[in-house]
C-alpha cells in the first residue's frame, strides 16, 4: 500500500512537468492557429527549458534563489498533497505559500519592474485566494470532511451541488494561468506587462525553474478542477481539459484589464457565488 | 548537437533595441512577428527583458547617449548571446555616420556577430540574418 | 503559586528602589529565571486549588480596588478628561453600593483554581513576559540615551512592567470573581502607567483613552458581579468554577455572562474599541510586546474562553462568534493600509484576538482547541515581531515601513529574524497557521464566521507579504556581514525564534500531553488526535459518519520548509562576477549596485520605490465609519441576547 502510493507520487513528480509542458505547447499552438499563424511545435516549452538551463548563471540578489526554490518546492508539495488525496484546505494554504514565495522573489531586489509586478501578483492572490478557501469549506459542507479521498468516495459528483463554485473556480483558473483579461502581474511569451513583472530579474537556470513550477501548477489546477467529477475520473479530466481550452479562447478574445477591476470582479462575483453555494448547502443539509 | 545546443537553436529569444533609428527597420522587425511571416514558429519570442534574451536585434546608429544604454543592456544579457545589427545605420552608421552626435555603427560599442544591410531591411532578410546568428549560437 | 503572583510584585518594588543600572538588571534577570522555572514546575505538578489564609486578603483587595478607582478619578480631574472621570464613577458607585448597601460578604472557596488552562496561560505569561522584560533592560537604556532624557525613569518603567506579570498570573489563577476584577483593574492601571511613560501629550492622551475604554469593561464587570450576587443568592455564585459547572440551564441568566464577555471585548480591543490599542502603540516597544500583544489583551480572550461552556448553545455564542470574526476581517483590512510598522502589528493583534474570540463563540471542542493553540502561538510569534520592531527602531530610529526599505542590507540578522517571524504568522507549517487551519475546519458551525475567516486570511497574506517585501528590497551587492546585537536584545529574540520552531514541531506531543487536558477543562469531548509524533488528525463527531475531518502532517511539512527555503539559502553561492544590475531600461549610471539613473537631459535621478497602502479604499477614514457601526450593532445585539434571555 505504501509502495503503491510512493510509486504513484514518483510517477506524478516525473510525469506532471512533461504533461504540463506539453499542455503549454498545445496552448501556444492553438493560440497561434486562432490568430491565423502556424505557431511553434508542441514541444517548444521543452526547448525553452533546456536553453535556459544552458545560460550563464547570473543574478541580482542571493535571495532570488531562495524564493524561486520555495515557489517550486511548495508547488510540488501541493501537487503531492493532491495526488495523495490529503487535506484540501492545507493544499490551498501550501499553494498560498508558493504564491507568497513568488511575490517575495519579485520583492527581493530593488527593481522597479519587479516591484510593480510583485505588488500586482499580491493583488492577484487577494483576488483568487478567497474563492479557493470557500471551495474547501464547501467541499467540507457537502462531504463532511476536508479530505480529498472523501470526494472520491461519493456517488454524486461535486459538480451537481457545487456548480456555482465551479464557475468561480474558472475565474481562478484564468488568473492563475495568467490569461487575459487577468494577465496582470506577468505573462507568457511574447506578451509584456511592465516588462516581465515578477520575473523580470530572473534569468537562466532560475527562470527555467520558474517554468518548471508553472508546469506543475497547471497540472495541479486541472487536477483541482477534475475533482468536480471523480466518478468516473476520466470525465473530470475531460472537464478540466475543456476548461483549459475555454481559457485559451477567453485569452484570445479579451484584452488585459486593470488590477482594480480584477479584484472587484473576483470579490463580487466569485464571493457571491461561493457564499450562495455554501448557504444553500447549509440550509438543505444542516450542520454537525 | 547536444540537447542544450539544439535547444538554443530552437528557442531563440529576442531583445529588440532601437538606438536612434527612424523606426523603419523597427517596423520591419515587428512585421516579422505578425502572422504573415510568423517567426514564432521558430520559437522566436520578443522578450522585452535583456535578462531573458539570447539574441539582440539592434537598429539605428549609435550616438553618445545610446552607447551607454547599449553597453548596459549588453552586460545584462547572460551568455551565450549573439548580436545582430539590423539595417545599414546599425551596421555602419548609414547616412548619419558623419553627424556630430553619431559614433557610428553598433560595433563601435559592442561586438557584433551578424550584419544585415538594408534600408529598411526586408523581413525575409531579417529572418536570414537571425538564422545565421543561430548557427553561430549553436557553436558557442 | 504564591511565587508567581507575589515575586514579581516584590521584585518590582525592589527595582523601583534601585538606581544602579547593573544591579537592576541582575534583579530583573533573576526574577525572570525564577518565574520561568516556577511556571514550568507548576505545570509539571498539575492542577490544584488554593485558598490563602491567615490574613483578610479580601479586605486588602477591596481597599486596593478603591485606591485604584480613586486614582482614576484623580487622573480624570487632572487631565480634564470627562470620560475617564465618568467611567471611574460608574465603577466606584456600584462597588460602594455592593459593599455597603448590599452588605456583601464574599467568601469564595477555593479562591484560586489552577487547572490546565490556567497552567497554559501562566507558562505563556511567565516565559514570554520574562523574556520581554529582559529585552526591556537594554531597550530602555538606548531609548533614554537617544532621546537625551536627563533624569532616568527606567526604574519606574521596569517596576510597572514586572508588577504587571504578577497581576496577570493572579488573573488567570483567580476563581473569586471579585479578586479577578481586582487583578483586571491592576492590569489596566499598569497599562495606563506604561503607555504614558514618555510623558508626551499624545502618550498621556492615549493612556487616558485606554483607561476609559477599559473602565467601561470594568463597569460591566461590577454590574455582572452585583447581578450574580443578587439573583443567585450569595457569594457562592461568584466562583468562576460554579458558573462553569452550572451551565446555562441551571437558571443562570445570560445577562451577566454577556456583560462579562463585553468586558473581555474591551480588554481585547475588539471593534469598536480598537482605537485604544492603536493609541497605545506610542509607548516604548516592550510595553507593546508585553501588554498589548502577548499578555494583557490575552486576559480578555481568556475570560471569554473561560466562560465558553456557560453560553454554549445559545444565540449569545453565535453573536460572539460573528463579532469576533467580523473584527478579524475588518482589522485585517485596515492593516493593509497602515504604513507604520507597529500599527500593522497592532491591527494584526486585534485581528488574531478576534479569531480566538470567534473560536470561543463557535464553541465546539475543535474550535476551543484551536483557540488555545492560537493563544500560545500568537503570543510567541507576535511577541517576537514586536521585539523585532523595537530592534529595528533602535537601528534606524524610525517606525515607518518606508524607512525600513532595504533593511536586509543594513541589518541582515534582524531582517532574518523578522522575516522568520513574519512568515510564522500566516504560512504553513507554522503554528499560527495550524491554529487557523483548525479554526477554519471548525468554523462551518457558524457559516458567516467561516466566510469572514476566509476573507480575513487572504487580507493577512497581503499585508504581511507587503511588509516583508519592503524589508528585502536591496541593490545588487555581495558583502553583507551580520550586525552585532546586544545580549539583552539577542537572547529574547533567539529564544522566541527557537520557541516558534520547538513548539511548532513538537505540537503533536505537546497537544497530546498537555493541551488536550486544557481543552477538556473548557469543553469535553476532544476531537484532535496527534498520531505518533508527526500527524495531527482531526476527528469528527457523528456528522455524516465520516471518520477523519482533516489531516496535518507536521514533520513532513517542516522538512519541506527546510528543503524549500533553508537549503538554497545555505548551499547556493553567488560570485561577484555573477552580479548584474537591475533592469532600468539601461539608463543606470555607475556600477552594478547603483540606484541612480539618468532621466531627461541626463539629469541624475535616484530610484525611489514606494509601498502600496491603498489608503483610498482601505484607509481608516473609509473603513472605520461603517466597521465601527456594524461592530456597535453586534455589541448591542450581544447585550440584547443577555437581556432577553435566549
Amino acid at each position: 500500500m505504501m509502495i503503491k502510493q510512493f510509486l504513484f507520487v514518483l510517477v506524478t513528480l516525473v510525469g506532471a512537468p512533461i504533461v504540463g509542458g506539453l499542455l503549454f505547447g498545445i496552448d501556444r499552438k492553438i493560440t497561434a492557429r486562432m490568430q491565423g499563424r502556424y505557431g511553434p511545435p508542441i514541444i517548444q516549452p521543452f526547448y525553452d527549458f533546456f536553453k535556459l538551463l544552458g545560460k550563464e548563471h547570473i543574478a541580482v540578489s542571493k535571495l532570488q534563489f531562495v524564493w524561486i526554490y520555495g515557489y517550486l518546492v511548495f508547488m510540488i508539495a501541493s501537487l503531492i498533497f493532491l495526488v495523495m488525496k490529503s487535506d484540501f484546505l492545507l493544499l490551498v494554504f501550501l499553494l498560498g505559500f508558493a504564491g507568497v514565495c513568488l511575490v517575495l522573489g519579485g520583492f527581493s531586489t530593488k527593481s522597479p519592474y519587479a516591484h510593480f509586478g510583485a505588488n500586482r501578483e499580491l493583488m492577484q492572490i487577494l483576488a483568487y485566494e478567497p474563492v479557493l478557501l470557500l471551495l474547501a469549506i464547501a467541499i467540507y459542507a457537502q462531504n463532511g470532511s476536508f479530505l480529498i479521498s472523501e470526494i472520491f468516495r461519493q456517488d454524486k459528483p461535486l459538480l451537481f451541488t457545487l456548480w456555482p463554485l465551479f464557475l468561480a473556480v474558472l475565474y481562478v483558473l484564468t488568473i492563475k494561468m495568467r490569461k487575459s483579461p487577468f494577465d496582470i502581474s506577468t505573462c507568457h511569451h511574447g506578451h509584456q506587462e511592465i516588462v516581465k513583472g515578477v520575473t523580470t530579474e530572473y534569468s537562466g537556470p532560475y527562470f527555467a525553474l520558474y517554468h518548471l513550477a508553472e508546469w506543475y501548477e497547471i497540472i495541479l489546477l486541472l487536477g483541482i478542477i477534475s475533482l468536480f467529477w471523480t466518478n468516473p475520473l476520466w470525465v473530470g479530466i475531460l472537464i478540466a481539459l475543456a476548461a483549459f481550452l475555454l481559457e485559451l479562447f477567453i485569452d484570445n478574445i479579451t484584452a488585459r484589464m486593470t488590477v482594480g477591476w480584477m479584484v472587484r470582479l473576483s470579490w463580487s462575483v466569485g464571493l457571491i457565488l461561493g457564499i450562495i453555494n455554501i448557504a444553500y448547502i447549509y440550509y438543505t443539509k444542516g450542520v454537525s | 548537437m547536444g540537447l542544450i545546443q539544439r535547444s538554443r537553436v530552437k528557442s531563440p529569444w529576442i531583445l529588440h533595441f532601437d538606438n536612434s533609428s527612424c523606426n523603419g527597420c523597427d517596423i520591419e522587425i515587428l512585421a516579422c512577428l505578425t502572422p504573415l511571416y510568423d517567426v514564432e514558429r521558430f520559437g522566436m519570442v520578443n522578450m522585452g527583458n535583456p535578462k531573458h534574451a539570447d539574441i539582440l536585434l539592434i537598429t539605428g546608429p549609435v550616438n553618445r547617449r545610446t552607447a551607454r544604454v547599449l553597453k548596459n543592456l549588453y552586460e545584462q544579457v547572460p551568455d551565450p548571446k549573439v548580436v545582430v545589427c539590423v539595417g545599414t545605420c546599425a551596421s555602419t552608421g548609414g547616412v548619419f555616420h558623419n553627424c556630430y552626435n553619431v559614433l557610428g555603427g553598433v560595433d563601435k560599442v559592442i561586438p557584433v556577430d551578424v550584419y544585415v544591410p538594408g534600408c529598411s531591411v526586408r523581413p525575409e532578410a531579417i529572418i536570414d540574418g537571425v538564422v545565421m546568428a543561430l548557427q553561430k549560437l549553436a557553436k558557442l | 503559586m504564591a511565587i508567581a503572583i507575589l515575586l514579581p510584585v516584590a521584585a518590582g518594588f525592589l527595582v523601583l528602589a534601585v538606581r544602579n543600572y547593573y544591579v537592576r538588571n541582575i534583579i530583573v534577570i533573576t526574577t525572570a529565571i525564577v518565574l520561568i522555572a516556577n511556571s514550568i514546575l507548576l505545570s509539571l505538578r498539575g492542577p490544584f486549588t488554593y485558598t490563602p489564609g491567615g490574613f483578610d486578603w479580601g479586605l486588602l483587595i477591596t481597599i486596593l480596588d478603591y485606591a485604584i478607582l480613586i486614582f482614576y478619578l484623580y487622573v480624570g480631574i487632572s487631565l480634564r478628561n470627562w470620560l475617564v472621570l465618568i467611567f471611574a464613577l460608574t465603577q466606584i458607585l456600584p462597588l460602594a453600593y455592593f459593599e455597603f448597601v448590599m452588605k456583601a460578604h464574599i467568601e469564595v472557596a477555593p479562591a484560586f483554581v489552577v487547572d490546565h488552562l490556567a497552567l497554559v496561560m501562566t507558562m505563556v505569561i511567565s516565559i514570554i513576559g520574562s523574556l520581554i522584560c529582559i529585552f526591556a533592560l537594554r531597550y530602555m537604556y538606548d531609548h533614554e540615551h537617544h532621546a537625551h532624557i536627563e533624569k532616568s525613569r527606567q526604574s519606574r518603567f521596569l517596576f510597572w512592567l514586572v508588577l504587571f506579570l504578577g497581576a496577570m498570573n493572579g488573573l488567570v489563577f483567580a476563581n473569586n470573581l471579585v479578586w479577578l476584577y481586582f487583578f483586571w483593574e491592576v492590569t489596566t492601571l499598569c497599562s495606563f502607567q506604561l503607555i504614558s511613560h514618555d510623558r508626551t501629550k499624545e502618550a498621556i492622551h492615549n493612556a487616558a483613552r485606554a483607561v476609559w475604554m477599559n473602565s467601561t469593561g470594568g463597569t460591566a464587570f461590577i454590574l455582572a458581579i452585583i447581578y450574580l450576587y443578587a439573583t443567585q443568592g450569595g457569594s457562592s455564585a461568584l466562583s468562576v468554577q460554579s458558573l462553569i459547572g452550572g451551565g446555562i440551564q441551571s437558571s443562570v441568566a445570560v445577562l451577566p455572562i454577556a456583560l462579562l464577555c463585553y468586558t473581555g471585548f474591551t480588554k481585547a480591543a475588539q471593534m469598536p474599541f480598537q482605537s485604544w490599542l492603536l493609541g497605545a502603540m506610542v509607548a516604548p516597544t516592550p510595553v507593546s510586546a508585553l501588554l498589548h500583544s502577548s499578555t494583557m489583551v490575552k486576559a480578555g480572550v481568556y475570560l471569554v474562553l473561560r466562560l465558553a461552556p456557560v453560553y454554549a448553545g445559545t444565540y449569545l455564542s453565535v453573536i460572539i462568534a460573528i463579532a469576533g470574526a467580523f473584527t478579524f476581517f475588518a482589522t485585517s483590512a485596515l492593516a493593509v493600509s497602515q504604513s507604520t510598522g507597529k500599527r500593522v502589528l497592532a491591527y494584526s493583534t486585534i485581528a488574531n484576538l478576534g479569531l480566538i474570540i470567534a473560536c470561543a463563540g463557535i464553541n465546539t471542542p475543535l474550535s476551543i482547541a484551536a483557540a488555545i493553540l492560537l493563544i500560545i502561538f500568537h503570543a510567541i510569534s507576535k511577541g517576537l515581531l514586536f521585539l523585532c520592531a523595537g530592534t529595528i527602531e533602535h537601528q534606524i530610529w524610525s517606525r515607518d515601513i518606508e524607512d525600513m526599505e532595504g533593511l536586509a542590507a543594513k541589518a541582515p540578522l534582524t531582517t532574518l529574524i523578522t522575516a522568520i517571524g513574519i512568515l510564522s504568522m500566516f504560512l504553513p507549517p507554522f503554528g499560527m497557521l495550524l491554529g487557523k487551519w483548525i479554526a477554519l475546519e471548525a468554523a462551518y458551525t457558524v457559516p458567516l464566521a467561516a466566510v469572514f475567516f476566509v476573507l480575513a486570511s487572504t487580507l493577512t497574506i497581503v499585508f504581511w507579504t507587503k511588509w516583508l517585501g519592503r524589508l528585502l528590497q536591496v541593490l545588487p551587492k555581495i558583502e553583507r556581514p551580520f550586525e552585532k546585537l546586544s545580549l539583552s536584545y539577542s537572547v529574547p529574540l533567539w529564544t522566541l525564534l527557537a520557541g516558534i520552531f520547538v513548539v511548532g514541531i513538537g505540537v503533536g506531543p505537546i497537544y497530546q500531553n498537555f493541551l488536550r487536558a486544557a481543552t477538556n477543562d473548557v469543553i469535553s469531548g476532544n476531537q484532535i488526535i496527534a498520531l505518533g509524533l508527526n500527524n495531527l488528525i482531526l476527528i469528527t463527531p457523528s456528522f455524516m459518519q465520516r471518520d477523519i475531518l482533516g489531516l496535518f502532517p507536521v514533520w513532513p511539512l517542516y522538512l519541506i520548509l527546510i528543503v524549500a527555503l533553508l537549503l538554497p539559502l545555505l548551499l547556493i553561492g553567488l560570485k561577484p562576477t555573477e552580479l548584474r544590475p537591475v533592469y532600468m531600461c539601461g539608463e543606470q549610471t555607475g556600477g552594478t549596485d547603483t540606484d541612480e539613473w539618468l532621466a531627461e537631459a541626463d539629469r541624475k535621478t535616484k530610484l525611489q520605490l514606494g509601498g502600496y497602502y491603498y489608503q483610498s479604499i482601505l484607509g481608516e477614514k473609509r473603513v472605520n465609519p461603517w466597521a465601527n457601526a456594524i461592530a456597535i450593532l453586534l455589541l448591542v445585539i450581544m447585550l440584547g441576547c443577555g437581556v432577553i434571555v435566549i
